[in-house]
């Protein structure tokens, strides 16, 4: 009867037995007209922690409830008081992503890359092709510099970074570092703080005074907005600063649309304000900073409220008015977001508002900081991650970069994997020699959603000789593959993952078994190093039988069990855990990790790094064309990732640029016409949306991959510019995402 | 008066997230095209900006509901003990009736059972003492189960600005409207 029918419309299904869907519904959605509905029963299903792996804030803790093998639903930990019981739109789609009939099933070799020509092959002959090549390589250059592998943030589960132990484990390899992210921020809080660390997200109610500045928790960060709410309730002011007018923005009190790249500027006429006040923390400046008196002097003899505000465009007066009040509230914070900093000069830019948080004592405060991210708790082993090259293994001998986990110090060896600018991949491609990068290994990324010039990473790919992908769906990035490897979702591994804002720590059971062949990234590489020792004995150091859960246990140690508070990595089982922190603030006891120990507004290690030694105004990137193009993030996806649903589709159905209605009269453009945005780089077409949440010179189109039948892709309009910082922690310097511009007509 | 559970959407703690839409998606696999909950942007002659403000909307429970009435077979029931209105798939011949009838558009045609279907207010959930998916996902609390017969009257609305004024039903779901922030343009 009923449910017989409910079976044949759970198409997602596809895939899985008829016998094991049969009771998979969670609810009792169909029930006897005149008898009571059962009530939900928890006993009638298993129930799994699992934590999202993706590069965002919020690294949510997940419960997952299971019936005959088949996920029935997820829901956020209630133990978590961050998550809450909650998830956000994102991760409630991950109840389809197992099961998404567009999922990549089995291993498949294309014949002719975008050809579209793929055919199923075994896991055998999959790692005989690969391990072949790797072969080939080692042979021809006598070395295996020619493989390289680019890898990011597509998943931050712990034991991905095996990824980066089977390149190490095959020999020294070429491998893309930084992180088109947040280096910039990152190297910007270095030499300010001495490293990047945030007070707990969750002491922002305490707050009296908020400035949000050029972030979009609303969007990016939902479990973080109750505290911005509840600070907002408890009387604190909050203060957006966004050249767009963002979702978080219509939830504050005040809006600041500056101009796009004058954070610098806006925040040093700040600073200029407090300073003839006489607002600044004396205590904190002589005590606990270094250089205060020549940021001072710097401030008087360069920098004026009026010319704040003709570089930015927000009146002198306004300027005056918060700059008094957020010195006179106390605690007052800062949020300082990604975007602000994905410009020329968007170091700079951070080391001004870190400059104007720590004048006014607010630095070392709960309910204060200048909240950017932390690594506090990714204490782990890295087990996965260091690998032990084979004996013999050839390598590179010159000056080689340091990635953003760098965990080698201390060991010796002559020859060191190659690095190249992750934020240049189509030039890197291009330009690398001796030997050239030939075969290139991707996981964790999807570089031609991801990497900026889209164009010329075509052209870059079309030279490699060989591309494979680990991924789960058929992206662009694949269709520029010769072989693509199906890799597991979330549920169908163990792993064990940490935030780099809040303070929470979420394992994550495997809860089905992989569907499919997929296997895990460490699965792969166990794989890989099977075939390769069967051709070549010795030839790969890692495993070749690999147990996700027992690898998950090898990344704990006493120093996370104490900071947890917990005996057994296994206690995590019964619910994400918080550490254990001796205050809410970071820097709570003013030590700083900067050479002098103390806050620094003067760094000479900035300045021997290429940069002025106080926060000092930076001028942004010239203009190259009629608008400025934004590409930020979409409440729908995180990069590429889950936009392609097609739960998903079902609120998101295609991607528009945003457009002044001013602006547009002048092009002869309406609301919902086709566009063509277009400039140096190349050009995207898509509907136009009419909206003063833009600036008249501003065109604003969200980054994400839409999946197949469309072409769609905003990185065919962003070029590879430079951001000022990042090569001292990420490796290489960031990327200049914002300082971007086009023009625009009907299309 | 008798109690009516209602959702409460607080389109000023409303961050437009479309979580509680997905939440419900979690949690029933609706068919595809076949939405019983949806995030609404308000229009810019309600709020002035385009796609910054929101109603959250699914069924309303009315107290006098359309969709019960002009049922020809009896597959709606009004539960006597919160008034949630539920439908009986199993009952339900797909003639239309309510789809056509329900001035809100709560129910919908799934176009493989060929029958209709709607938020059922997870009664089931309420019945184990739990809250609705949608309520529980909202990382705001801006979307609220309210029991109607003991809510405090302060600042909701049941009729909002482009939500239509049906008294007759008296739908149950609540209002609080959005708020713009003091705005500083170059």
């Amino acid at each position: 009867m009923a449910s017989k029918k409910l079976l044949s419309r759970r198409r997602f299904l596809q895939g899985v037995t008829a016998a094991t869907a049969a009771s998979m519904l969670p609810c009792r959605l169909l029930v006897p007209g005149t008898a009571q509905a059962a009530g939900f029963d928890q006993n009638e299903f298993q129930v799994f922690r699992n934590a999202c792996p993706r590069n965002c804030y919020d690294t949510c803790s997940i419960k997952t409830y299971v019936k005959d093998g088949v996920i029935q639903f997820i829901e956020g930990a209630p133990e978590s008081t961050y998550t809450d019981g909650g998830l956000c739109v994102k991760g409630y789609s991950y109840t389809r992503r197992p099961y998404s009939p567009d999922r990549i099933k089995y291993p498949m070799v294309q014949d002719g890359r975008r050809t579209g020509k793929w055919r199923r092959v075994s896991w055998d002959e999959a790692m005989d092709r690969i391990a072949g090549k790797i072969m080939e390589l080692k042979e021809r250059d006598g070395s295996l510099l020619g493989l390289g592998m680019t890898k990011y943030s597509g998943n931050f589960g712990i034991t991905n970074y095996g990824v980066e132990g089977l390149m190490s484990s095959l020999g020294y390899t070429t491998r893309f570092v930084g992180t088109p992210c947040w280096p910039a921020g990152i190297d910007a809080q270095n030499y300010d703080l001495g490293n990047m660390w945030c007070n707990d997200p969750e002491d922002m109610v305490k707050a009296r005074y908020v400035i949000i500045w050029g972030a979009n928790p609303a969007w990016c960060s939902v479990h973080s907005m109750k505290y911005i709410m509840e600070a907002k309730r408890r009387g604190a002011k909050i203060l957006v600063i966004d050249p767009v007018f963002t979702q978080t923005a219509a939830k504050g009190d005040v809006f600041w649309q500056p101009k796009t790249a004058s954070d610098g500027a806006l925040a040093l006429g700040m600073a200029r304000h407090i300073l003839d006040k006489g607002l600044v923390d004396r205590a904190f400046v002589e005590n606990n900073a270094q250089g205060f008196e020549e940021f001072a002097a710097y401030l008087r003899e360069n920098v004026t409220v009026e010319w704040a505000a003709e570089q930015s465009g927000i009146p002198a007066e306004e300027i005056r008015e918060v700059a008094e009040e957020f010195a006179q509230a106390d605690p007052a914070t800062i949020w300082i977001g990604y975007g602000m900093q994905r410009h020329t000069n968007g170091g700079a830019s951070v080391r001004s508002i870190d400059a104007l948080v720590a004048m006014t004592g607010n630095v070392g405060k709960e309910g204060g900081g200048a909240r950017y991210g932390h690594l506090q708790t990714w204490g782990f082993n890295y087990n996965a991650f260091i690998q032990k090259q084979p004996e013999g293994s050839v390598g590179f001998t010159g000056p080689a970069a340091k990635g953003e986990f760098d965990l080698t110090e201390g060991r010796q060896a002559s020859y060191s994997d190659r690095t190249v600018n992750i934020n240049k991949t189509a030039q890197a491609i291009l330009d690398t020699k001796d030997p050239a990068i030939r075969m290139l290994w991707v996981s964790c990324k999807n570089p031609f959603a991801q990497d900026f010039d889209r164009p010329k990473l075509e052209k870059a790919f079309d030279t490699l000789e060989m591309v494979v992908s680990v991924e789960q769906f058929f992206t662009e990035t694949v269709a520029n593959s010769d072989i693509v490897l199906p890799v597991t979702t979330l549920f169908e591994e163990w792993t064990v993952n940490a935030s780099y804002w809040h303070y929470w720590l979420s394992i994550n059971e495997q809860a089905i078994k992989p569907l499919h062949e997929a296997k895990s990234n460490l699965e792969i590489g166990a794989a890989l190093s099977r075939k390769m020792n069967e051709l070549a004995p010795g030839s790969c150091t890692l495993p070749t039988e690999i147990d996700t859960r027992e690898w998950t246990a090898k990344e704990f140690n006493q120093g996370i069990y104490d900071l947890f508070g917990i005996n057994d990595w296994t206690d995590l089982k019964n619910g994400p855990v918080k550490a254990k922190l001796a205050s809410s603030a970071a820097w709570h006891d003013m030590k700083f990790g900067t050479p002098s120990g103390k806050y620094e507004f003067r760094s000479d290690l900035c300045a021997e790094h290429g940069h002025k030694a106080l926060p000092e105004f930076k001028k942004g990137r010239e203009s190259y064309d009629k608008f400025r193009l934004l590409t930020p993030h979409t409440k729908f996806g995180i990069h590429s990732q889950f936009v392609n649903l097609d739960w998903m589709k079902e609120y998101n159905k295609e991607p528009f640029v945003y457009m002044h209605p001013k602006a547009a009269a002048g092009k002869g453009i309406n609301d919902l016409d086709m566009v063509r945005v277009f400039n140096k780089v190349g050009e995207q077409k898509a509907r136009v949306k009419l909206t003063d949440n833009v600036t008249e010179d501003c065109l604003l189109i969200y980054e994400a991959w839409f999946g197949k039948g469309t072409t769609f892709n905003v990185q065919n309009l962003v070029d590879d510019e430079s951001a000022d910082m990042g090569a001292y922690k990420a490796g290489a310097p960031g990327v200049a995402i914002h300082d971007q511009f086009a023009d625009i007509e009907r299309a | 008066m008798k109690k009516q559970y209602a959702f409460l959407v607080d389109s000023e703690r409303c961050i437009g997230c479309f979580t509680c839409a997905m939440a419900c998606r979690n949690y029933y696999h609706q068919e595809e095209g076949v939405v019983w909950r949806q995030v609404y942007p308000l229009s810019e002659e309600i709020y002035p900006h385009r796609e910054r403000a929101f109603l959250s909307l699914a069924c309303n429970h009315c107290e006098d509901p359309a969709c019960l009435n002009v049922c020809p077979v009896n597959a709606y029931t009004k539960r006597e003990e919160d008034g949630v209105v539920v439908h009986h798939q199993e009952k339900c011949i797909g003639c239309g009736n309510c789809i056509r009838s329900c001035p809100y558009g709560a129910p919908k045609y799934n176009p493989v059972e060929k029958r209709a279907e709607k938020c059922s207010f997870c009664h089931e959930r309420l019945d184990a003492g739990l809250k609705p998916a949608c309520v529980q996902s909202c990382p705001t609390k801006a979307l609220q189960l309210v029991d109607l017969a003991e809510m405090q009257q302060t600042n909701q609305v049941q009729y909002p600005a482009g939500y239509p004024k049906m008294e007759k039903l008296n739908p149950s779901t609540r209002f609080i409207l959005p708020k713009t922030p003091k705005m500083v343009r170059r």
